[in-house]
């Protein structure tokens, strides 16, 4: 009998515990969203599996995943773009996933950001193994975890403390992380880290808006480019321009030998990294260059006045308005240059 | 599937509801829990269940036959059969490569440069457990300890019995098939210590494993760097502490499942990390597999019956092959050898030194083991020699100037909740959670169980494999 009282005590704490951490978290403002997590992402990628001719496969970084927003492509097409791009990740792991285990034969818009795209082929290395880290979950994905991404969905959706994305914020309020904010005096010589917020919210679809608090706290907005500094002010390995291109040279012929079509985009960079790339990476010597090997249509924002007619909010990534403007303009020109399958006018 | 993942939850409610449906006869029910269990290993990849089934139908006809046949020679073929078809898995499955490399680096060390080619093949969850729960079911009918299961629909379920399927207890034959001859039923009490046991299973192996030491083990063991003697303690402290809740976590959850069925498991642990010298160790550490190793292969070999020289060598091959169970790589082996050289030294020093252990020697004995233990554990996590040398140098801090890279809080993490643990097996050796359950306050026992379910659903654990799954 004891242990009858213990579980119903147990029950009815539980059931006041969890409840009162969701209203804590909710008045702090917090609320239910999907995480960008290997699962989201695996979704998605088996989405690629049934896709036609007509349909659209977006790879690249997070440029490509907040600046092209999917409900608008798709109001202009009638076509919702499959958005396969992983934040701080080189698109090449992906495309040669697409190109080597489908049958894919439609579209692929691939995002050039360039210190990530001509970054290395080198399989162990960040901007390569964030993307290929997915690829082969998908691979590997078991019938269990399928089910159990299913199941977590509608709790996602329903409670705000319900937080665990891949990338690991500071803000995110699941245990791990919030053991994390707990600092200490150091004892090691490693840089101390600044707090990386989450700055997006994402959907079931992929689609990723940047959050609007970043346009108007232009404190967050900061804290983001103090990010950007740090990552990119340390040791980083030299771009290794021949090998990346080599090797998207070789899934590109194949992917285009078997029908395929595929669309380069380099989307709009402000302040620092427009400086870090134009001088570390300059356009004539990468990003023209492997438009001339590849001969595929090209987009570099400067060359398009609806490109360019817009300001990075953190230096790398639009707002979810001018996203929105962005992706119209961008879908316009590839329909007028008869790039894309309009569905609208057919 | 596991444990910790929102399938399991309505896996586990699906089950139960059908077990306590009145609809189902007991037949019908085992029926039922076969098929689950089935699923339960099937969701994660389909067609190694084959492997089930013939591990199942083997041993099945084996130990048939070797309950009616009278002629020594054909039981021995049985008998073999059934370890053939066991062990070759075992070898095929898990030992393949293993064999492949040792026999490549041996050939080319005569300069013949061959090279293997790598066959990449998928290691079945689980292969070791169940092939050894199996195995023990012919050996212990061949030795006319045991009589064959009743009916297949018994066997069959006692080998595939999803609580304990992948990664233990190793369950022998007499202790689990006969509780499936009569209709099994948990009366409230039990059910609901069931459900302790899954919350503390789970915490443990959330929290605990995944949450709070699994990340400073990773770090530490991970790199390559000549470390600081504090950072390396706290990479082994750390790994000590997730083996345990890993392992510990996932049999408690496993006992706890069954008898949420009226299905009693046997223990697979008990506070192992407050052991007076080894033999206690390996008497409170994975019991059933200790208790596998010493009555299939010690005792063959001759245990203490046969003079000291021949009781060590038992002894060493015994551990040898404890080591390799757990893994197909020499720092596995080397594992088991240490293990296996503890044991020698603490009979040789028993025989010489008798002490009477009190409060006060005991905790520094036992202290003294779980140091020992914890050097045996760098070989066990290390994935190369390399790596394993350069803890144990740093252990034992012969590197005045070793790497630092595990931050304040982490270390201040590790060795709080290990002494924690220590403290914890230390106090809890003599007695049982159950019977400690039973002298607390209703009310302490329930906040404390309330605040564990709070912990897990606040770890959003992102469903992390149990480390024995691999073995």
């Amino acid at each position: 009998m004891k242990h009858k009282k213990s579980l119903s005590i147990a029950i009815a704490l539980s059931i006041l515990g969890i409840t009162a951490w969701e209203i804590y978290w909710r008045s702090q403002g917090y609320f239910p969203d999907l995480d960008d997590d290997k699962y989201l992402w695996v979704k998605t990628r088996a989405l690629v599996e049934d896709a036609t001719e007509d349909d659209v496969v977006i790879v690249g970084s997070s440029r490509a995943l907040f600046n092209i927003q999917l409900g608008q492509w798709e109001k202009l097409t009638g076509i919702q773009p499959i958005q396969l791009a992983n934040a701080g990740a080189t698109p090449l792991p992906v495309f040669h996933d697409i190109v080597e285990n489908s049958s894919f034969k439609g579209t692929v818009v691939v995002g050039v950001t360039p210190p990530l795209f001509f970054s290395t082929t080198f399989e162990q290395a960040p901007p390569w193994s964030r993307a290929s880290s997915r690829s082969e979950f998908y691979k590997n994905l078991t019938y269990a975890q399928r089910l159990n991404y299913s199941l977590s969905i509608p709790l996602q959706n329903s409670l705000a403390f319900v937080s665990n994305d891949d990338e690991a914020w500071i803000d995110d309020i699941n245990l791990k992380a919030l053991l994390k904010t707990i600092h200490l005096p150091p004892r090691t010589d490693k840089p101390q880290e600044p707090p990386f917020r989450r700055f997006q919210d994402i959907d079931i679809n992929r689609n990723v808006r940047m959050k609007e608090e970043m346009v108007s706290d232009t404190a967050f907005a900061n804290s983001i480019k103090t990010v950007w500094k740090t990552l990119l002010s340390g040791d980083i390995p030299p771009p290794d321009k021949e090998a990346t291109i080599e090797y998207f040279l070789k899934d590109a012929e194949k992917f285009t030998s078997r029908g395929g079509k595929i669309i380069l985009l380099r989307n709009p960079s402000d302040g620092f990294f427009k400086d870090l790339e134009s001088k570390g990476l300059p356009r004539s010597e990468f990003w023209d260059e492997l438009v001339t090997k590849a001969n595929v249509p090209a987009y570099h924002y400067q060359d398009y006045k609806g490109l360019s007619a817009f300001k990075t909010i953190e230096w790398s990534h639009l707002s979810a308005k001018d996203a929105d403007q962005f992706t119209e303009n961008f879908v316009k020109i590839l329909l007028e240059d008869g790039l894309i399958t309009n569905l609208k006018n057919n | 599937m596991l444990f910790n993942s929102l399938t399991f939850v309505v896996f586990l409610v699906i089950v139960l509801a059908l077990y306590y449906s009145k609809i189902l006869s007991w037949t019908s029910k085992k029926g039922m829990l076969l098929l689950a269990s089935y699923l339960f290993y099937g969701l994660w990849n389909p067609p190694l269940v084959i492997l089930l089934w013939i591990s199942t139908m083997v041993d099945w006809t084996a130990g048939k036959k070797l309950a009616a046949e009278e002629s020594q020679r054909k039981r021995k073929f049985w008998l073999l059969l059934s370890l053939f078809v066991n062990l070759g898995f075992l070898a095929f499955f898990k030992y393949r490569d293993f064999l492949l490399d040792n026999f490549t680096s041996a050939v080319n060390a005569y300069g013949y440069g061959y090279e293997a080619q790598p066959m990449d093949i998928i290691l079945p969850m689980g292969i070791s457990f169940y092939t050894f729960q199996t195995m023990s079911y012919t050996i212990d009918i061949y030795k006319r300890k045991i009589e064959p299961a009743h009916t297949f629909l018994d066997f069959a379920l006692y080998v595939t019995f999803f609580p304990q399927l992948v990664a233990g207890p190793i369950v022998r034959a007499q202790d689990l098939i006969t509780q499936f001859y009569e209709e099994k039923r948990a009366n409230f009490n039990q059910f609901a210590w069931g459900t302790f046991l899954l919350t503390i299973g789970l915490f443990q192996k959330i929290v605990l494993a995944d949450i709070l030491l699994a990340d400073t083990s990773d770090q530490v063991f991970s790199s390559t760097a000549i470390l600081h003697g504090v950072d390396a303690w706290t990479g082994t402290l750390a790994f000590s502490g997730q083996i345990f809740f890993d392992f510990a976590g996932y049999s408690t959850c496993a006992i706890g499942i069954a008898l949420m069925l009226g299905i009693v498991l046997p223990d697979n642990f008990k506070y192992p990390y407050a052991s007076i010298g080894f033999s206690d160790f390996w008497r409170r550490w994975h019991i059933t597999l200790s208790s596998w190793l010493r009555d299939y292969i010690y005792i063959p070999l001759g245990g203490n019956q046969h003079g000291i020289t021949r009781m060590y060598a038992a002894l060493i091959i015994t551990m040898l092959l404890g080591g390799l169970w757990h893994g197909a790589a020499w720092t596995f082996v080397i594992w088991g050898a240490l293990h296996g050289l503890y044991l020698i030294v603490e009979r040789l020093l028993r025989s010489k030194i008798h002490i009477k252990i009190n409060a006060i020697n005991g905790i520094f004995l036992a202290l003294l083991t779980y140091i020992m233990v914890n050097f045996t554990w760098v070989f066990f996590r290390a994935r190369e020699f390399a790596t394993a040398k350069n803890m144990i140098i740093s252990m034992l801090f012969i590197n005045g100037e070793g790497e630092k890279i595990v931050e304040t809080f982490d270390v201040i993490k590790v060795f709080l909740l290990i002494s924690l643990l220590f403290m914890c097996h230390w106090v809890m050796r003599n007695t049982s959670m159950k019977e400690v359950s039973l002298k607390v306050n209703p009310w302490i026992l329930g906040v404390f169980w309330a605040f564990m379910v709070f912990l897990i659903v606040i770890s959003q654990g992102s469903g992390e494999q149990f480390i024995y799954f691999q073995f």
